[in-house]
């Protein structure tokens, strides 16, 4: 996992995407949003790849004229978040336990129809994975995720 | 930090544009105009500063810029208009940013209202030329033009050299404003770390004072950085072995009684003993390329020490791990190191003589120069390249094409400075040496420039023989003429059964005939013996020359490290008995 600050100008992102693409490197997961500084953004990466990949990742991002900081980040040392919105079929006898279920994840009902639940939850990756293999069962309609934002504790 | 704008009243983009490339130092640019260039041709038809030499092809002007900037140590600077003109460049680019040549592309654009529309001639050159440029901007805004001019330069020349290109839009270039931009902002993200960190330094000394059988690997990093005074003091401090790779030939004059010569694939057998046998290895200015370590590249300097001296976080560790690196400038680095050693022999009173491992490499040394200095039963075209070799006046700047003439010049020719071996060594690309020559001669008018050719290269870029007659640049063109694209060949033969797919370029063209329809002088060599009147009448023609050498058509040039093999299993050694 790295978080980057990069100057906010057009085609930065397919700078950094490129930079993957032409290195031969999977990014699992990749968001970017403006920060608390004027011009910059923030994006946190995640890729899946071997300490040395994860070296020569960190490196070649260094080298981008545009990326003004790496860092590299643990879990341990950071605080982690994905977005889920997920929309599930909701039959009238599975409503009462699906809602039950979602309650006790920390979901927030952000919408209903008759035949469907749409569920929005922010928390750490795995917790979401859970959430949604549960959901699995139900059927789920749609699903989508965020990618990861992450950072730093202090 | 020069001030390059004061206040100035109502500028267009091209004249910002053309103020910029004077206060960055630029004399000469070169270029073919295009519909977005208009405005910027325009202003620069009556620039008295700056020399436009009008190439035949984009390609060569991004080659002749590469060249000029390889031989001159400044920064080269092409022009090509938009569309057409900027995916022509492509090739040259990415040639000067693979071996970290400064070069900054200017090229014109669809005005900013009609990017995205397909508009004629447009092509995203921005998002094309990313992964080839070391960076590049797109100009939306004429007042941003002095910032970007001035950051170009300064990217494209710092930290490891490389491609800036500058794409501008044609109503950037129209439009007049008022600049008054005398603060030169850099780009936040960017701050080129020279000074090595001074622990590692010291590292490294501990290891070279306690070696035995010590090898300077010298790079084209050395050459970049002006630091071939050091490594040769370095190399005799320590009586250490200097190989150099394809792009660091002359970092140290090859006669040098410690040079190898060039290691890796098609390198001298020597050398690549030395690379296999030493047991501390000072890399300096060099990634580790493929062709320089072989395929196993457990058999690379197996049980030395390496350090790894280099400008380039981002090669630390990418190709071989190393056990000390040095992130740094290596004329930095080198004249730390020296230090600290001067300081830490006069404490121990001298040096502790490594005689034994001295005697060693001057032996090698004397096979390697031997090599190449008696002809013995040599093919053709070894025999050639060696009797050049005789013939060039020691400062003479040699440019290569891609293939067996390449490696022919690089394993035979000695070359006795830095930036006098010009090659396109990480690209390999064909056609590059020619307009290189080109670009060398206009750097260094006072200097002989010889372009190493193939006949399949050189058909490749040969129509600037007419910018060399029109603008009165004089380079000499030798090509290797086998009528075949030898390398290629040379592999399907010892590795393909000898079934030459597409390989045999046919009898077409005459080229002695060719170069006299662009006005040059020309004459076929079939003896070595007749080079020196052919390159005599070369030089005393007064213009671009091209002497067509007719060589063995199935030479090859040995010795090799075979497909999958490493360093110490080169074939075709019998000539270098050590
Ligand atoms: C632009 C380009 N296309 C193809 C190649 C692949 N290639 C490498 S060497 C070579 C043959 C070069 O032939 P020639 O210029 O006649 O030189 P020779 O090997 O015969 O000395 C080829 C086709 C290349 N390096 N560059
Ligand atoms: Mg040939």
């Amino acid at each position: 996992m790295i978080s980057l600050l990069v100057e906010d100008n057009p085609g930065v992102l397919a700078r950094i995407s490129g930079m993957f693409t032409r290195r031969a490197i999977n990014i699992t997961s990749l968001t970017v949003s403006p920060c608390e500084k004027p011009k910059l953004s923030r994006m946190t990466v995640v890729i899946n790849g071997s300490e040395r990949e994860l070296e020569q990742v960190r490196k070649q991002l260094n080298n981008l004229i545009e990326v003004i900081q790496v860092r590299e980040l643990s879990s341990e040392d950071a605080i982690v978040r994905d977005l889920c919105l997920l929309k599930v079929s909701a039959k009238k006898e599975q409503r009462a336990e699906i809602l039950q279920l979602a309650e006790s994840y920390g979901a927030r009902v952000l919408d209903a129809t008759l035949s469907t639940l749409t569920f929005e939850l922010a928390d750490e990756p795995r917790k979401i994975d859970r959430f949604v293999e549960i959901m699995r069962h139900f059927g789920i309609k749609q699903l989508l995720r965020s990618g990861i934002c992450a950072i730093a504790r202090d | 930090m020069r001030i390059r704008f004061r206040m100035k009243k109502n500028l267009s983009g091209a004249e910002i544009v053309l103020e910029g490339l004077k206060g960055e130092g630029v004399e000469v640019v070169f270029g073919i105009p295009g519909g977005a260039l208009l405005d910027l041709y325009n202003m620069l038809y009556d620039e008295e500063g700056i020399r436009h030499i009008l190439m035949r092809h984009e390609q060569c002007a991004a080659h002749a810029a590469d060249g000029y900037a390889r031989a001159s140590a400044k920064t080269g600077v092409c022009i090509a208009t938009s569309g057409p003109g900027a995916t022509n460049l492509v090739t040259g680019l990415a040639t000067a940013q693979m071996d970290s040549s400064p070069v900054v592309a200017l090229t014109g654009q669809v005005p900013t209202a009609a990017i995205g529309s397909d508009a004629f001639q447009e092509t995203s050159t921005f998002t094309l030329t990313m992964p080839i440029t070391k960076h590049n901007f797109l100009v939306k805004r004429t007042e941003d033009l002095p910032k970007v001019i001035h950051q170009a330069f300064y990217i494209a020349s710092t930290g490891r050299k490389g491609v800036v290109l500058i794409d501008l839009p044609k109503d950037v270039l129209a439009e007049r404003v008022d600049i008054d931009t005398d603060v030169h902002v850099k780009p936040p993200g960017y701050n080129p770390k020279t000074e090595p960190n001074i622990m590692q330094i010291k590292k490294a000394v501990d290891v070279l004072v306690a070696s035995s059988e010590p090898v300077i690997l010298a790079g084209g990093g050395v050459i970049s950085a002006n630091a071939s005074e050091e490594v040769r003091v370095l190399a005799e401090m320590l009586q250490a072995a200097v190989v150099t790779t394809l792009m660091g030939k002359g970092a140290i004059p090859e006669d040098h009684p410690l040079c190898l010569g060039m290691g890796g694939m098609h390198g001298h057998y020597p050398a690549n003993k030395a690379l296999s046998e030493c047991d501390v290895l000072l890399a300096v200015g060099t990634r580790f390329s493929d062709r320089l370590t072989g395929w196993k590249t457990e058999q690379f300097a197996p049980d030395a020490k390496i350090i790894h001296i280099d400008i380039d976080a981002a090669e630390i560790n990418k190709n071989i791990q190393v056990h000390i690196p040095i992130v740094g400038d290596a004329k930095a680095a080198l004249s730390a190191i020296i230090r600290n050693l001067e300081r830490r022999l006069e404490k121990s009173g001298g040096t502790s003589p490594r005689n034994e491992w001295e005697r060693r490499v001057r032996e090698m040394h004397r096979i390697c120069e031997s090599c190449i200095n008696t002809d013995g039963d040599d093919m053709l075209s070894a025999r050639m390249i060696k009797e050049i070799g005789r013939i060039l006046k020691d400062d003479t700047i040699i440019t290569t094409e891609v293939g067996q003439c390449q490696m022919f010049a690089a394993h035979f020719y000695m070359t006795k400075k830095p930036r006098n071996f010009i090659s396109s060594g990480g690209l390999g690309t064909m056609g590059f040496g020619f307009p290189a020559a080109i670009g060398a001669k206009v750097a260094c008018p006072d200097r002989d420039v010889v372009d190493i050719a193939g006949d399949g290269s050189f058909l490749m870029t040969c129509q600037d023989l007419a910018t060399c007659i029109e603008n009165d640049i004089q380079v000499v063109v030798c090509i290797f003429d086998n009528r075949y694209l030898g390398m290629v060949r040379q592999w399907q033969e010892l590795f393909f059964e000898r079934k030459y797919a597409h390989t045999h370029l046919g009898v077409t063209p005459d080229f002695v005939k060719l170069a006299e329809s662009f006005g040059c002088y020309a004459e076929r060599v079939e003896r070595p013996e007749d080079l020196r009147e052919a390159f005599k009448n070369a030089f005393e023609s007064g213009k671009t020359a091209v002497l067509d050498l007719i060589v063995g058509k199935e030479d090859k040039v040995l010795p090799m490290i075979p497909p999958g093999g490493g360093l110490t299993e080169m074939i075709g050694v019998e000539r270098c008995n050590i």
